[in-house]
């Protein structure tokens, strides 16, 4: 399966998900797919931590859905957090894990294990019981809506072709998508993210 | 044993255990993600029985500090309760994330590798940990005595006034009920 075409298709089915990218190819795929400045918190460089980051803003908005991304290169850094995951078990938290083998963000150096690694084996180890694996389009497209639409923590492994692509990074530093994003938790949930007290004393 | 028993055993304060969570209740924090230290095994016992609290125990301390880093953007309050020793692995992340996207997050820790802790294999903290938050600016205070406590809530509200890392260093005595 083509990374970019899995990446595609998963931007065509969003809805009011809220999602949080990971490192480089994925953040730069999805917003050159879909342009979006609020709904999304590119995560970038976080090495391995973007599905407890997710899982924080998903425990604290449960009543969204939240996706996220990660890569195989984070995954290996910290399996772990599948760990946490399953500690969690956040319906609605679905994380989708795109396998390239390599370290793609970073010129598609191989990745250690890179021809064993049984990736849904690991999170099934792990105890999650909602885990899909996908080797190809006609799995993804065909399943989609089993795996994301369904309330229930799920592990999403897609299996994709390395790519060489560079694209550009959002066009925002990181204090704009933090203000971005939070405005945007702010005014559909009606929590407060931004209050910080104001005494002048 | 359970790691609070095991805690009480080793002369560690349940009553300070539980000042210290009525503090970050009173404060607004309502997440906890932890990793162990004997030290504090009272108080994240205290945590995990404490209905106020949803209580994560983590893989490791990067995860405490996602979790927490993204609990932020959900209008969440937390904290991130570690050894000393594991803020010492946090430095990329602390940088990486709480630095570039300026996102508040609050950490306590105990003061390892001090004169008066016995672990010969801290003694890398007693050398480092200060110098180590002062190299990336980060606003700490140690809590060394009861009276002390409140400032954690201090603490934790001025992370979120600077949009950066605090840290409330616990100490032993402390921790204790000594002081």
């Amino acid at each position: 399966m083509k990374y970019e075409e899995a990446v595609a298709y998963i931007a065509s089915r969003w809805n009011d998900e809220l999602v949080v990218t990971s490192a480089g190819t994925t953040s730069e795929l999805w917003h050159a797919e879909t342009g979006d400045t609020e709904r999304v918190f590119y995560l970038e460089a976080s090495m391995s931590l973007s599905s407890v980051f997710a899982c924080g803003i998903a425990q604290g908005v449960s009543e969204k859905p939240v996706w996220v991304f990660s890569g195989d290169g984070a995954f290996c850094m910290n399996p772990g957090m599948l760990q946490v995951e399953r500690q969690m078990n956040l319906p609605n938290l679905k994380h989708f894990m795109l396998s390239n083998r390599v370290y793609g963000s970073t010129s598609n150096v191989p990745l250690p294990g890179r021809n064993d690694n049984d990736y849904a084996a690991i999170a099934r180890g792990f105890g999650i019981e909602r885990v899909y694996s996908f080797g190809s389009m006609n799995e993804l497209t065909a399943t989609f809506d089993e795996a994301v639409m369904e309330p229930g923590h799920t592990f999403i492994h897609l299996e994709v072709e390395p790519m060489n692509y560079r694209g550009a990074s959002p066009p925002m530093d990181g204090p704009e998508v933090k203000f971005r994003f939070g405005r945007y938790v702010e005014r559909v949930t009606g929590r407060r993210v931004f209050s910080a007290p104001l005494d002048h004393d | 044993m359970s790691s609070a028993e095991r805690a009480g055993e080793t002369g560690y304060s349940e009553e300070v255990a539980q000042e210290i969570t009525n503090t970050c209740a009173d404060a607004g924090i309502s997440l906890v993600a932890s990793l162990p230290d004997d030290w504090i095994a009272y108080t994240i016992s205290k945590f995990e029985q404490d209905e106020r609290f949803n209580h994560v125990p983590v893989n490791r301390e990067e995860s405490a500090l996602g979790l927490c880093s993204g609990a932020f953007l959900a209008g969440t309050g937390s904290a991130a309760l570690m050894g000393a020793s594991g803020l010492m692995t946090l430095i990329y992340g602390i940088t990486k994330i709480n630095y570039t996207y300026e996102i508040p997050i609050f950490f306590m820790i105990t003061h390892r590798g001090t004169f008066d802790d016995g672990a010969k294999f801290h003694v890398s903290n007693g050398l480092y940990l200060e110098d180590v938050m002062k190299s990336i600016n980060m606003p700490y205070k140690i809590i060394n005595s009861r009276d002390e406590i409140p400032m954690i809530g201090e603490a934790y509200h001025h992370s979120r006034k600077i949009s950066r890392p605090t840290v409330a260093v616990l100490s032993k005595k402390l921790l204790q009920g000594k002081v």
